[in-house]
């Protein structure tokens, strides 16, 4: 008998759970009618805690909307142009090893992330892909991983492990030629380079590039390489735009957070 | 003691109709979204007609999905309020073209790309969000859309309607809202809406 009170008194305490939430709507709603007299608001209500408005904090906004400028000249005025030259001398099939070629460089960082956000699965994943794609695919030309194995990559950096552990992103900074980032992912672009095969600083291993020129080329060909293969996205991105510094910063944070969350 | 299992029973029995109900609309939209979806790629595929009466095929397929007069209103945030009964219906004509026209231009981009849909969350009675994936040959884009259910069924529209997408991660409304909040700190709504002509 007393099992049966029990129960029914949690079925009461989870459905008055619920109803008070729906009482407390309402009274939300009729409160900010009252306030105008637009009929609207009372649908509006309902979205309001969902697109609570946050204030950002953007000591750099000044630096950082200069800086988007030049970005955006550097991309339409030159980089976009060398990659329309590239794009026409070069298959698409060519450019995908390309990609795939630097994708695979960046095993290490990949995997190191994902151990140090305990995410073991993705880093045992990430090895075989790099075993698979190194030989298999050629030096990593190819990925075979993905289109014969389905094992997909799983991208991490310094600067999503930082935000797993809590590290808040500190204000935006939009970084020469690099674009968009904050305070936080730009300080973790130090530690992936030392993760980084390409890289001119003195090494005890095999990197890609041994001075600061080579470096400069292969970091160049890899970025050609990329716009090459993501033509128009950009520009379908600027297009809804009113004010390009805000929106990509916007576009960028709201990305970021959401790489972390995963 | 049998007249309180009885009770129990009922109530069981309704939580279960409940959930069964939320169940059959979940796959309801699902269904019909992906209707919705082979129809726009069917538009899209059709490589004969001319570009912008495609674009203009594609925004006829999709209007009564979308809740573009919704979203007009939420991306001014609090300023909505305060703008007189001219402005509103200019803003919200500007922006509902502005979405048509860039919705529908992204639209227009895809080939050979597959969407799935992945999960199906129901926060609020009268709120759902579709996961889906757009699978193409080298990558997945994990697109979310956003759907409520107005109270009263709005003429020529779904009863299901999308007030908001999340292309990984981001919202455009979200986005919309942050950039218009940026711009009226040093500019008017007239500016605004200047700009956003412009855009369509």
């Amino acid at each position: 008998m007393r099992f049966v009170y029990l129960a029914l008194i949690s079925i009461m305490f989870s459905f008055s759970g619920c109803s008070s939430k729906s009482i407390e709507e309402p009274k939300e709603a009729v409160a900010q009618e009252e306030k105008s007299s637009d009929d609207s608001n009372g649908e509006l209500a309902g979205f309001a805690d969902e697109f609570e408005a946050k204030e950002i904090y953007d000591p750099f906004s000044g630096y950082n909307r200069a800086m988007t400028g030049f970005n955006d000249g550097a991309y339409e005025y030159v980089l976009k142009p060398v990659a329309e030259g590239y794009k026409a001398v070069l298959h698409v099939e060519v450019r995908e090893s390309v990609r795939n070629f630097f994708n695979n460089l960046y095993f290490p960082m990949r995997f190191t992330n994902n151990l140090l956000q305990g995410k073991f699965c993705n880093a045992y994943e990430e090895g075989g892909r790099f075993v698979i794609n190194t030989t298999v695919g050629v030096l990593g030309l190819f990925d075979p991983a993905r289109n014969h194995f389905n094992i997909e990559a799983h991208e991490e950096d310094f600067g999503q492990t930082l935000g797993f552990y809590g590290v808040k992103s500190g204000p935006h900074l939009v970084l020469p030629l690099l674009g968009p980032s904050n305070i936080r992912d730009a300080i973790s672009l130090y530690p992936d380079s030392l993760l980084s095969p390409i890289d001119y600083s003195e090494r005890e291993y095999w990197t890609l590039s041994d001075t600061s020129a080579e470096y400069i080329a292969a970091k160049s060909l890899e970025n050609i390489n990329y716009i090459s293969l993501n033509m128009d996205r950009y520009e379908k991105m600027k297009r809804d735009a009113v004010d390009l510094y805000p929106y990509l910063r916007d576009v960028y944070e709201q990305y970021r957070d959401k790489q972390i969350e995963e | 003691m049998k007249k309180i299992y009885k009770k129990v029973l009922i109530l069981c029995a309704a939580v279960l109709f409940g959930e069964s109900l939320s169940a059959n609309e979940q796959v309801e939209l699902k269904e019909h979204f992906l209707n919705k979806i082979n129809e726009v790629i069917l538009v899209v595929e059709d490589k004969k007609i001319s570009k912008n009466i495609r674009n203009g095929n594609i925004i006829k397929v999709l209007t009564p999905m979308f809740d573009f007069e919704l979203m007009a209103k939420l991306s001014l945030g609090n300023t909505w309020k305060e703008l007189s009964k001219e402005n509103k219906d200019r803003f919200v004509k500007l922006y509902v073209e502005r979405m048509k026209q860039s919705y529908s231009a992204k639209i227009d981009a895809y080939k050979d790309e597959k969407v799935e849909v992945k999960k199906i969350d129901q926060p609020q009675p009268n709120k759902m969000a579709l996961v889906t994936d757009l699978v193409s040959k080298d990558e997945k884009l994990e697109i979310v859309y956003k759907f409520h259910k107005p109270k009263e069924k709005i003429s020529a529209k779904d009863s299901w309607l999308v007030y908001d997408v999340e292309i990984l991660g981001v919202s455009i409304l979200k986005t919309d809202i942050a950039q218009f909040k940026e711009f009226l700190q040093t500019k008017s709504i007239t500016e605004l809406m200047d700009a956003l002509a412009k855009q369509s």
